[in-house]
């Protein structure tokens, strides 16, 4: 297994939270308007659709551990993807034969995929309904760069922990793999929190015209994540009075 | 681990995520849980007074989160005992079933007391009708949720702890029935008396159903219609998730897992843009005349 130097702790819990952050800004999410069909997206919280794919994605990287590092990002992203994909299909699911009514998106005239008219399809007084085709695959992107970075950040940290300068007697795998597991958590939620206030609310994804800020809230990610990356440094046993 | 053995686990896995996913989101359809409830707590300023429980004071993956993480953590606890795992994750899933209790006793008071400058009642049948369902609901699903977890912590060898994994499980079972089922509850059942086949226009927000099909509506009600929709499309979902991020890795292989689960999410954007395609052609287009009966 890769023993993790600090300076590439540091920087990989940058990148991870960076990834995670930017990726956040791709789901589209639409929050209470669109859990009763006013406006298009997943009904639910930006942070809480971004965290549930990142969950999903850490528990299938963390499945891989020991595995090459590429091995275990691609697990996370895949897993995230997968995550995602299928919530957003059976989103559908509901809002197609349970509501009625058709996906569609009130940000553009046509689908920039599959260019299909958008406008006539949209209910009167509605900022559109469920997820066409363009949100589903934006959606796809954000779970993808969430779950990498989230397994960016668990592999990283796991690899510090193991390694024999810092590592205790005691010090089990086991518990390498769990302090690590909630760092790459905490670090999920921190940069979906970011993220989402960036947001303001609601977003359709790539194409939406809040898109345009992510430049904005890469910047407060990383700052965000660089401060979580040296404090990540504590972590680790014998380093700055760590534990 | 034997490809067979492995498939055996991960569908016992798969199946404890279905009920656990159908369980959660009546769950949030008896307690008004999640963002539908914007609607529920939405109402009174309209004057529209009802009887729908309503203890939404927090996110449902946070809140589901904690009662899978209580659960986890007694059952741990209680494992070393020799009680064996069934009675352990039972016990975890009683204790956090008693915890959730309190909690929507407690949100349920304090959310009403919220709504009282709008003569919103506090009605004490609706508390105790309630309270049994919700912590019966939340039982189930803590109980399959730590159940496929200590599947994943022993049978799969998952290298993060049985209290971990729940918690996790827990975040990602409140986003996806958040995600999905709610829909139902929320576009749906709280706005029945309008035409089906259509959003919810903005200007008929908090206007919800307050009858049902005798007297007056409760959450009782609203569950016994979302459970034949909203509540098995979540089981569904979350079963697929569990079951689809474990299957790929125990069939192909590590390398193969990751192709493999690309292969399904390209299957699946493709099977998105048929549903959607199918819904303009048999649905159409929106004419004014018919919102006019809106």
């Amino acid at each position: 297994m890769m023993v993790i130097d600090p300076y590439t702790l540091i920087a990989a819990v940058t990148v991870g939270g960076v990834l995670v952050g930017g990726g956040v800004h791709f789901i589209p999410v639409g929050g209470a308007p669109a859990a009763i069909a006013t406006a298009t997206g997943v009904g639910t919280g930006t942070a809480m659709l971004a965290a549930g794919s990142g969950m999903t994605g850490l528990i299938t990287a963390a499945a891989l551990t020991g595995q090459a590092p590429w091995l275990i990002l691609a697990s996370g992203a895949v897993g995230s993807m997968l995550m995602i994909c299928i919530t957003m299909l059976v989103g559908n699911l509901v809002y197609v034969f349970g509501v009625g009514c058709v996906p569609v998106s009130a940000k553009v005239d046509t689908d920039p995929i599959t260019k299909l008219p958008q406008e006539k399809f949209v209910t009167p007084g509605t900022e559109g309904h469920g997820l066409p085709t363009v949100c589903y695959v934006s959606g796809t992107i954000g779970g993808a760069l969430g779950g990498i970075g989230g397994g960016l950040v668990y592999w990283a940290l796991y690899g510090a922990l193991a390694n024999p300068i810092f590592t205790l007697a005691n010090r089990t795998d086991l518990s390498a793999a769990m302090v690590a597991g909630i760092f790459a958590l905490s670090v999920f939620f921190v940069n979906a929190v970011i993220a989402s206030y960036n947001i303001g609310g609601t977003i359709e994804g790539f194409h939406d015209p809040k898109f345009k800020r992510i430049p904005r809230g890469i910047v407060a990610c990383l700052i965000a994540s660089l401060v979580a990356g040296i404090f990540s440094l504590f972590l680790l046993p014998g380093f700055l009075g760590g534990i | 681990m034997d490809i067979v053995t492995g498939l055996a686990v991960v569908s016992l896995m798969g199946a404890a995520a279905t009920i656990a996913g159908a369980a959660e989101d009546l769950e949030s359809d008896i307690g008004s849980m999640s963002n539908p409830n914007s609607q529920v707590q939405l109402a009174p300023q309209m004057g529209n007074l009802h009887r729908i429980f309503n203890k939404a004071v927090s996110g449902e993956p946070v809140a589901f989160g904690t009662w899978a993480g209580i659960a986890g953590s007694v059952a741990l606890i209680l494992l070393p005992t020799g009680f064996g795992p069934l009675f352990s994750i039972a016990t975890g899933a009683f204790i956090a079933a008693l915890v959730h209790a309190v909690f929507a006793t407690t949100s349920h008071l304090g959310r009403t007391t919220g709504s009282s400058r709008f003569e919103q009642p506090l009605f004490l049948d609706v508390v105790t009708q309630h309270l049994g369902p919700i912590a019966a609901h939340g039982f189930i699903v803590t109980f399959c949720m730590v159940g496929l977890s200590y599947l994943m912590w022993t049978a799969l060898g998952h290298p993060f702890p049985l209290p971990m994994l729940a918690v996790m499980w827990g975040i990602t079972i409140g986003a996806v029935g958040s995600s999905t089922g709610d829909v139902h509850y929320g576009a749906e059942r709280e706005y029945q008396q309008y035409p089906f086949g259509a959003g919810i226009p903005v200007a008929i927000h908090g206007d919800i159903t307050r009858m049902a099909e005798l007297g007056a509506r409760n959450s009782i009600d609203v569950v016994n219609f979302c459970a034949k929709y909203g509540g098995p499309l979540t089981g569904f979902c979350f079963g697929l998730i569990v079951f689809l991020s474990f299957w790929t890795t125990i069939v192909f292989g590590a390398t193969g897992g990751v192709i493999a689960g690309i292969v399904i999410i390209l299957l699946l954007i493709y099977l998105n843009l048929r549903i959607e395609i199918f819904a303009r052609e048999n649905y159409g287009e929106y004419k004014q005349e018919k919102m006019e009966e809106l």
